[in-house]
């Protein structure tokens, strides 16, 4: 029991060290660097310690101390105690997805069966859904609590195209679970094992409906009505500073990692290499035993599998940097008039060829 | 008069589509993000001397500014050590802006001396405009535009410059002097 307790507590130090403590603060980095990149321009290369730029890697440790040593300012009129809780409420939902998230396959350490999963939930799809749309309520009460006019706006259009968008995502999922029959990730990232029953090729218009409704979640460009900074200032976070701006910035961040590895778990293969089994990856390291043979298979597809994650990051990064921002009426029209109807058909379309098949 | 905008564009029906314009404008950046995150590689490794972006480190990486350009107006000072200038005060009246100050000496009648030469000559560059008037008025090729544009001080008194400052060798003015002679002939003075 001891042991199980030990397992459990090490994956999670591993799933939140890696978010909160690797991705939150590198993809500040990237998102400037990336960004200058793509436009030919040189990017944040300045904080230096030593005389040691590291091509800019130190932005990220200059951006942390600024937040913390920033004046935490609370507007008047504001409600402080709702003020105070909502970027928690916006950062907390999105390091719980990673609970049901499953980074790896099963394998045998030392005679025990270890899951690469915090919580093998049945219902995990469901659970990242729920969970998701948690952080809806962060994101609205801030707006709300801190007595200004931009804010408001900005949390009412968070509400009505996170309420719009989350049609659309919860459709295009039960394409994937009639496909793969199961509401476990681990089951589903399983199923993948074989490169034809990705669900890049069993759903390929769920694939493409999915990645615009989770970005529209997530608010980024280009759908980031939200925070729209020419029209409404910052939107729901006008008034926040610190760290509690940064936890919004933070809560961003990890939400882009969520969706690359929900994506990742859905479509792309979750932790396996096209055409290699992890049967015949485990013959490769055969001569090392059972334990070692394991272990460099765990090693080798965690790996793969954060790497189809960074695959996703990158692309939803391109996508922020190429697009421009949608108008709201736009946003609405694509949600409700052409997502919403296109989930609907691949549900059909899926189904027939279901019923076709068997 | 209103100005309408055609907002009426006719799209064909693939642009329509939306998606597949989406990925012809990703693969555009993303097609310049690979460029420059690969090009590098060639520079780093020292096989290729210029790398692809073309953004300069400034401070520490400058480039050769084109010899049109007008920095910061220098005299002109002969082989001999002593200034171009005649302290004939065109340039100081050609100056839009009233930043030249010139006091001129005279020579007292003994042979092989300057006759004349400017006692005081200073540019207060926190007035100057850069236009160029004073090297186009100069009939001595004595004061010409330098590519020198770094003259940021903290104290504004600093900025006014002294003869002594503002001397440079004529040997490193050449091209300048080539360029100003091309141009002021091609405009028939």
């Amino acid at each position: 029991m001891w042991v199980d307790l030990a397992i459990t507590l090490v994956k999670i130090l591993f799933i939140i060290g890696v978010t909160v403590g690797f991705f939150a603060p590198i993809l500040t980095w990237v998102e400037r660097k990336q960004s200058a990149i793509m436009q030919d321009r040189i990017g944040a290369n300045r904080a230096d310690i030593l005389g040691f730029t590291a091509f800019g890697l130190f932005h990220c440790i200059a951006d942390a101390l600024k937040m913390f040593t920033k004046e935490d300012f609370i507007p008047d009129g504001a409600n402080k105690i709702l003020h105070t809780i909502s970027p928690i409420i916006a950062v907390v939902p999105a390091i719980l997805t990673f609970a049901v998230v499953p980074f790896g396959g099963q394998y045998t350490l030392f005679d025990k069966e270890v899951n690469l999963v915090i919580s093998d939930l049945d219902v995990g799809l469901l659970f990242v859904f729920a969970i998701a749309s948690l952080a809806t309520y962060g994101y609205v009460i801030a707006g709300w609590s801190s007595n200004n006019n931009w804010s408001l706006l900005g949390s009412m259009r968070t509400a009505s195209q996170m309420i719009s968008y989350e049609v659309t995502m919860g459709l295009t999922i039960i394409g994937v679970l009639m496909v793969y029959g199961s509401m476990k990730l681990t089951t589903i990232g399983a199923i993948q094992e074989d490169f034809f029953k990705w669900g890049l090729f069993l759903q390929p218009l769920g694939f493409f409906m999915f990645l615009a409704a989770s970005i529209a979640e997530n608010k980024r460009i280009p759908f980031d009505n939200p925070e729209a900074e020419s029209e409404i200032v910052a939107g729901y976070f006008t008034e926040y500073s610190g760290l509690k701006f940064g936890m919004f910035f933070m809560a961003e961040f990890i939400e882009m990692v969520t969706i690359g590895a929900i994506m990742t778990i859905l479509f792309f293969g979750a932790w396996h290499i096209p055409f290699l089994t992890t049967a015949t990856l485990l013959g490769w390291f055969d001569f090392l035993g059972t334990t070692g043979s394991n272990l460099v298979v765990m090693l080798i597809q965690v790996g793969v599998f954060f790497t189809k994650i960074i695959f996703f990051i990158w692309l939803q990064m391109t996508i922020r940097w190429t697009l421009p921002r949608f108008r709201y009426d736009q946003i609405m029209k694509l949600g409700w008039k052409i997502l919403l109807p296109l989930s609907l058909a691949n549900i059909l379309v899926t189904g027939i060829i279901i019923l076709a098949l068997n | 008069m209103a100005y309408y905008v055609n907002r009426n564009l006719k799209m064909t029906w693939w642009e329509r589509l939306y998606l597949p314009e989406i990925i012809k404008g990703m693969g555009i950046t993303s097609r310049h993000f690979f460029l420059n995150l690969f090009g590098f590689i060639p520079f780093l490794l020292g096989t290729k001397k210029e790398r692809p972006i073309m953004t300069v480190y400034y401070p520490e990486e400058q480039v050769q500014y084109p010899i049109a350009y007008r920095g910061r107006p220098v005299l002109a000072q002969n082989e001999d050590g002593q200034p171009a200038c005649v302290a004939c005060g065109l340039c100081e009246i050609a100056c839009p802006a009233y930043c030249i100050h010139i006091e001129p000496g005279e020579n007292s009648g003994k042979q092989n001396q300057y006759e004349r030469w400017p006692d005081v000559f200073n540019i207060d560059y926190a007035i100057c405009i850069f236009c160029g008037n004073c090297e186009e008025a100069c009939p001595e090729e004595a004061i010409f535009m330098s590519d020198d544009c770094e003259i940021s001080m903290l104290d504004r008194k600093q900025m006014l410059y002294t003869k002594e400052q503002l001397l440079t060798p004529v040997a490193e003015l050449q091209k300048r002097i080539e360029f100003t002679r091309n141009m002021y002939a091609k405009w028939n003075y």
